[in-house]
């Protein structure tokens, strides 16, 4: 048992759950043909019926109830703060289910030739009075009824007034937040905090003027709308939904790593040396000292970037997005195409910062500029 | 229109009627949980217990009055009285009757009287009417006249008839007279079981009355409580006390007594927490005791969350381990986090007086706080640690700068390297033979390193002349001098650690060294001038000079010489290793340089170079100049943590390392004082780098009042008139205490009732060396002890005082033990001064305001009354140069010194009773205070006692005047007596003399 958990420790580390999940991710959510085949050929799809359901929750909560088995785990699971996330991981799980198991037996139905099951639906007319408002009212009662009882339960965690000498360690955002503060360990501030939650709601904005596909409207499908699903979930689960588990169960005392049965110890030291691209540059690779001038000293940051934004678009729309460049014209595509390198900068930034311990790209910090 | 619905109605109209079930019992659940509080359960208890006290006190004043004879007797008058008002008086059927006939009777008339009246005026009317016209007049004037006459009949009737009614009733009243006051009597006697059944009938529901009761039932019920609950929060609100909120500072507010409610009455003494009553209600919580509930409240003193009112949430602390777990058990008890002043744990409680009370010296009723406070002071942690309340307190150890004049090398090295193996008591501490540096290669280097400071000891040690002695000295004699001149008032010679406890008074026997062991230490050469003069060789000591006689102090000197711990003498220092020492010097040089300027530095040196360089960083590394003055440290700064505000440091800033304990200040504190080094274990360090605080060897006991006092040290200070007032008297007696602690003078006198620490080491020399049997040698131990100094301020002039701490004088020629010559300056004797006169509450500068004047008729009367016909006061008391006839242990001091020495005023109490201003006192009392006026001679004076008293004063005031002979210098050796051949040598002090306020005596007639 004590070896399980060990291993779990050991896995649970980013370094090696990110890449994990990152790349189990593409053969469950395949984005294109290729992976599709691969998908259908470990029969990955079998998840979203009900008996893949039901294996699912069986899973996931024999893992809860395993894990609760262990003190440290059972800690931070049980704190009125963490409550929500919990509830959260038991309804993401749930409703990707649900709708991927309508998706896929959409899919089904299609290729047998026959209607969707969403088909019927827009024949019927339903009243806005009663049918719509008397079940949204009942809802509401559960609703306020649940809230009640939870708030009975566990106490609201009122805190005596803050002192400044004194801060909490570790000190945690608002669980919603999780996510962004889990970015400021790999951005400058101003990045992860002000130019990133900008981008990610102006990006949000953007998605109906760039997904022009009429296909899937109105209906559930995956097989149809494969890259958009793929693109999509994959910001949702991985980049907001699995950072914010991150920053609630694994992330402890001085914002280190534990793993989900590790002691939240205090003393805890890793040894964490970050070095900037320019030094990777300048001193490992060329046996040189960093040079006064600051452009030429980032020059190779900047030479990255202009290769990410400037190039990375172009030969994208060769191969990768060449559908999609097709189907939305330079302009829209162009947008596209910085919006997700944009998006995609932060697991490349994570692994960056894992495998060459890179602080930042470009690095200037006399000007408040580190990307 | 059901078809054209989506849902089934029906279904639907079932679910929503779940839902409102659901949600209405969610609510009535949201009620009952937040209806229910911890506190109401609290108050409930206490209301059964109250009910439940109040029947037996109720029971217990009904008995007592049921079996006091008065009550009984008036008891059988009220019933004898109630018989014959019911004979009497009774309210029988004919008399009520009667009277209700009478009463109907009147009312009639008075109506109709009324009603006449009415008419009347109505026809005096007409009649005016008719004499103005002066028509019709013949009728009208008969008809006005009739009317008036009827008129006065019927007023007439009206008062017959009251009178007979008010007849009526004061023939009742007569009778009930006498039962009401015979029930006031009974009233007057019940009055305190009464009060108590009113009580009862207020708060015990089977004596309310129905209204009462349902009342009762439902002022508690959910929304109807916001009237008149019986349950509420009580509250005490301080608007000049506040609670740090860290942006700002608010009133504290306690509620304490929500559930304590039983705090402020003593009837609860033995009823469970929390309703039991405060310990010591005079000094706490009560409307008149210094510390009010309602001008303090509660967690001013205790600490704790005073807004809270359930058990967590106030911050309670177990005050141990096996409270811990029952509480965990009882209230779910858990640390609550986010307070910073959680309730001082009780065996700590008294913490809580220091942050007001920091000034005093001796905080009464705080034992174990003064304790801590006490072993602070002894043990010189003030010196590595600054405590902004011992500022300007001494260094606690030795001067080191004459050392190799007092001791050997090999000495030293052992004493540094574990003192307690030569002393077991000494204050000096333990750096070596740690947790943290008893490893092979920790104890290698911390040979070299004691070498190293040895070396540079010796080295930088200043040359210091030492006269040789002129006699040998003689150890038997030097015994006896050291047990009765009055050493172990400060020292104490144990070969054996003590096995009972320190307390504040054995304190005051550890002020200086434990002298054992000391022929081991130095020579008798040292020992001798040391005693000859203490400040020659360390200026800023507080061991005063006794002014020993050469003689005197040669013979101590031998005797002290002679305990030599040969064991330790023959110990082998270890050799010197200059590898280990290279490496101590380079630990330290590369601090400042680099690799190779050290490696440089260290080549130009030799070994004496690097033993110096060595020794002076370890000696700056361990703070050794903290405590004891060094050479070349003159200008280091102490190396300790600042601990003036400890006690509101957050336990989160201490390091616990990887010790297992709670993570409390108090529990951290207590292992660092038992076992400084412990935090180490576990870590890696370089030697530098360890934890340095030595190890005093506190007992446990020891740290816990230590720690006490910690936690005392704390940021916040009340408002200033929550404070003991800082009036000039209180500063005065503070400073005085100040003064008395750093000199210890309560090892010889009791002040404010506490000290004489001396006086077992008295009755140890009576039985020893004056061949008293152990019951004699106690009965006499006051009487060959250091004076009580109770009321001294009343007793003594300020100006003899100021000169007697300045330069003393024989007083007393028949003790053995003497008031030593201390290097007061003239700061110390004006607070003194101040202080003995802010005690007895006395003006300051005392002007003599008394006549003292004799006619030659009342001189002859004082001589009478002093002679042995009368109370023979040269029986006990020394006059002038002539000794008293009794046996020593009855003599008194000298008349001769009284009138510089004492106040009038107090010469004339002292007469009249002595035993009131010094209970216990050998001094008769010739006027007995109980008959007074009776109790002088009858043929002196007329028999007048306060004129024989003025008198009898005033004739002592005149001895120094008679004997000129005698003034108030000390007498010489000569005259006092074959016993006390030393006790008057005064050894004249040529020192520098402070400047001092000239004696200026105006002689009496």
């Amino acid at each position: 048992m004590e070896i399980l958990k060990h291993l779990i420790n050991i896995a649970a580390d980013p370094k090696i759950l990110f890449p994990v999940i990152i790349a189990i991710f593409f053969f469950i959510f395949p984005p294109t043909d290729r992976l599709f085949k691969i998908n259908q050929w470990l029969r990955l799809d079998k998840v979203w019926t009900k008996q893949g359901g039901i294996v699912l929750f069986a899973a996931l909560l024999i893992a809860f109830l395993f894990g609760l088995s262990d003190e440290n785990f059972r800690k931070i699971v049980t704190k009125p703060d963490n409550v929500p996330i919990v509830g959260l991981i038991f309804l993401t799980v749930f409703f990707l289910w649900l709708s991927l198991k309508q998706a896929w037996e959409n899919d089904a139905r299609i290729e047998q030739g026959k209607k969707t099951n969403e088909a019927d639906d827009a024949q019927e007319k339903v009243l806005v009075w009663p049918d719509l408002v008397y079940i949204e009212f009942i809802a509401m009662l559960f609703c306020a009824a649940f809230l009640v009882v939870w708030s009975v339960f566990l106490k609201a965690p009122l805190e005596e007034p803050a002192n400044p000498t004194v801060s909490p360690n570790p000190s945690k955002a608002p669980w919603y937040f999780l996510g962004l503060q889990e970015m400021l360990v790999y951005f400058d501030p101003w990045l992860a905090g002000v130019v990133f939650p900008t981008v990610i709601i102006i990006g949000l904005m953007a998605i109906p003027f760039l997904d022009n596909n009429p296909k899937g409207s109105g209906y559930y499908s995956f097989k149809d709308r494969k890259m958009a699903i793929s693109i999509f979930l994959f910001f949702w689960l991985v980049l907001w939904v699995f950072l914010i588990l991150v920053g609630t169960f694994l992330r402890g005392p001085n914002w280190n790593f534990f793993g989900p049965f590790e002691y939240w110890d205090i003393h805890k030291l890793e040894a964490l040396t970050n070095v900037n691209l320019s030094e990777l540059v300048y001193i490992l690779l060329l046996k040189m000292s960093l040079p006064t001038n600051i452009l030429l000293r980032e020059l190779w940051g900047f030479l990255v970037m202009i290769f990410y934004f400037g190039i990375m678009p172009l030969i994208l729309a060769k191969t990768l997005l060449k559908s999609v460049y097709e189907r939305l014209g330079p302009v829209q595509y162009s947008i596209f195409a910085v919006l997700l390198l944009m998006a995609a900068g932060l697991p490349i930034k994570m692994l960056l910062r894992w495998a060459f311990n890179i602080k930042y790209i470009i690095a200037i910090p006399e000007f408040f500029f580190n990307i | 229109m059901s078809d054209e619905r989506h849902y089934n109605i029906n279904k639907l109209n079932r679910l929503f009627a779940i839902a409102s079930i659901v949600l209405f019992l969610s609510l009535v659940w949201l009620f009952v949980d937040d209806y229910s509080r911890s506190w109401k359960k609290y108050q409930a208890a206490f209301r059964e217990l109250e009910i439940e006290k109040t029947r037996v006190k109720h029971d217990g004043e009904a008995n007592k009055l049921q079996a006091l004879p008065e009550y009984q007797a008036l008891q059988q008058e009220i019933a004898d009285a109630q018989k014959t008002i019911a004979e009497r008086c009774s309210n029988s059927a004919d008399v009520k009757k009667s009277l209700e006939r009478l009463q109907a009777e009147n009312d009639l008339l008075k109506h109709n009287y009324k009603i006449k009246i009415a008419e009347l005026d109505a026809a005096r009317y007409r009649y005016e009417d008719a004499i103005h016209k002066k028509e019709n007049l013949a009728h009208r004037e008969p008809q006005f006249q009739k009317l008036q006459g009827s008129v006065q009949d019927l007023k007439l009737k009206v008062e017959e008839s009251d009178q007979k009614i008010a007849a009526q009733h004061s023939r009742q009243a007569e009778c009930k007279n006498k039962a009401k006051e015979l029930k006031r009597q009974e009233n007057n006697l019940s009055k305190q079981a009464a009060v108590l059944e009113r009580k009862l009938r207020r708060i015990d529901p089977d004596q309310m009355t129905f209204a009462n009761y349902v009342a009762d039932l439902v002022r508690d019920l959910p929304i109807l409580d916001l009237a008149s609950p019986k349950s509420k929060i009580e509250q005490i609100v301080l608007n000049d006390i506040t609670d740090d909120v860290n942006f700002m500072r608010v009133p504290k507010v306690d509620r304490c007594t929500t559930c304590h409610l039983g705090a402020t009455n003593p009837d609860y003494k033995d009823a469970p927490q929390p309703f039991r009553t405060h310990p010591n209600l005079e000094l706490f919580l009560s409307t008149n005791s210094a510390h009010p509930l309602e001008e303090f409240g509660c967690t001013t003193c205790h600490g704790g969350r005073g807004r809270g009112t359930d058990f967590n949430n106030t911050a309670h602390t177990p005050a141990s381990e096996e409270q811990k777990k029952a509480w965990e058990k009882k209230y779910r008890w858990e640390a609550y986090h986010h307070w910073e002043t959680p309730m001082y744990p009780l065996p700590y409680v008294e913490a809580g007086c220091f942050k007001c009370h920091s000034g005093e010296t001796t905080i009464k009723g705080a034992e174990k706080l003064n304790l801590g406070l006490n072993l602070i002071e002894k043990a010189g942690c003030y010196s590595c640690h600054t405590i902004d309340k011992y500022k300007d307190w001494p260094k606690p150890g030795p001067d080191l700068t004459h050392l190799a004049t007092k001791v050997s090398k090999e000495w030293a090295y052992h004493w540094i390297e574990d003192p307690k193996s030569f002393r077991h008591n000494t204050w000096m501490p333990s750096f070596y033979n740690q947790s943290n540096n008893s490893d092979p290669e920790s104890l290698r280097r911390g040979q070299q390193e004691i070498q190293a400071m040895v070396h540079y000891l010796f080295a930088a040690s200043e040359e210091f002349k030492l006269p040789s002695m002129p006699t040998w000295g003689d150890p038997k004699k030097g015994e006896e001098t050291v047990s009765s001149i009055g050493c172990f008032a400060c020292h104490n010679l144990q070969h054996e650690l003590a096995a009972a406890p320190r307390t504040n008074d054995s304190l005051r026997r550890e002020h200086g060294p434990n002298l054992t062991g000391l022929g081991a230490k130095t020579s008798k050469v040292w020992i001798y001038n040391w005693l000859k003069d203490p400040n020659r060789y360390h200026p800023e000591t507080r061991m005063p000079n006794l002014r020993l006689s050469d003689e005197e102090a040669a013979d101590a000197a031998a005797f002290l010489a002679e305990d030599k711990d040969v064991e330790l003498m023959n110990k082998p220092v270890p050799p010197l290793d200059e590898a280990v020492v290279d490496q101590i010097v380079k630990s330290f040089m590369v601090k400042a340089n680099t690799a190779q300027q050290t490696a440089d530095q260290m080549a130009k040196m030799n070994l004496d170079d690097k033993l110096f360089y060595a020794g002076e960083k370890l000696i700056g590394h361990y703070g050794c100049f903290s405590c004891h003055n060094i050479k070349g440290f003159e200008n280091y700064k102490p190396i300790g943590t600042d601990l003036t505000e400890e006690g509101s440091k957050s336990a989160e800033r201490l390091d616990f390392g990887f010790i297992h304990i709670d993570h409390t200040k108090q529990a951290w504190f207590k292992q660092k004082l038992q076992e400084p080094r412990i935090f180490d274990e576990g870590k890696v360090k370089a030697p530098e780098d360890k934890l340095r605080m030595p190890n005093f060897d506190f007992t446990e006991e020891e740290a816990g009042a230590i720690t006490t006092a910690l936690l005392g040290f704390v940021k916040d200070k009340p408002a200033p008139d929550k404070m003991k007032p800082q009036t000039p008297e209180n500063i005065y007696i503070e400073e005085g205490q100040k003064i008395i602690r750093q000199f210890n003078c309560q090892g010889c006198h009791i002040m404010e009732g506490e000290g004489g620490a001396i006086q077992s080491s008295v009755t140890q020399w009576l039985m020893a060396f004056d061949n008293r049997s152990e019951g004699d040698a106690q009965a006499l131990t006051t009487s060959f002890s250091p004076p009580n100094l109770i009321g001294e301020g009343k007793k003594v002039q300020t100006e003899w005082l100021f000169n007697f701490l300045h330069e003393p004088v024989t007083i007393r020629p028949w003790l053995k033990v003497r008031m030593p010559t201390y290097r007061f300056n003239a700061a110390h004797l004006n607070a003194l001064v101040k202080y003995f006169n802010a005690l007895d509450k006395q003006e300051f500068p005392y002007t003599e305001t008394v006549d003292i004047k004799l006619s030659p008729e009342e001189f002859v009367a004082g001589e009478k009354l002093f002679s042995a016909e009368y109370f023979d006061c040269g029986k006990c008391h020394i006059v002038g140069d002539k000794m008293p006839a009794g046996s020593e242990e009855s003599w008194a001091p000298n008349f001769t010194l009284a009138r510089t020495r004492l106040k009038p005023e107090w010469i004339s109490e002292w007469l009249k009773d002595p035993q009131a201003l010094l209970p216990g006192t050998k001094m008769p009392t010739f006027f007995d205070p109980a008959s007074f006026d009776k109790s002088g001679p009858e043929d002196v004076l007329q028999g007048d006692e306060n004129k024989q008293i003025e008198v009898l004063r005033n004739y002592f005031l005149t001895l120094s005047a008679k004997h000129p002979a005698v003034d108030a210098r000390p007498q010489s050796p000569k005259s006092t007596g074959p016993l006390k051949p030393a006790e008057a040598e005064a050894m004249p002090q040529t020192e520098t003399q402070t400047t001092k306020p000239s004696l200026s005596v105006t002689q009496p007639e």
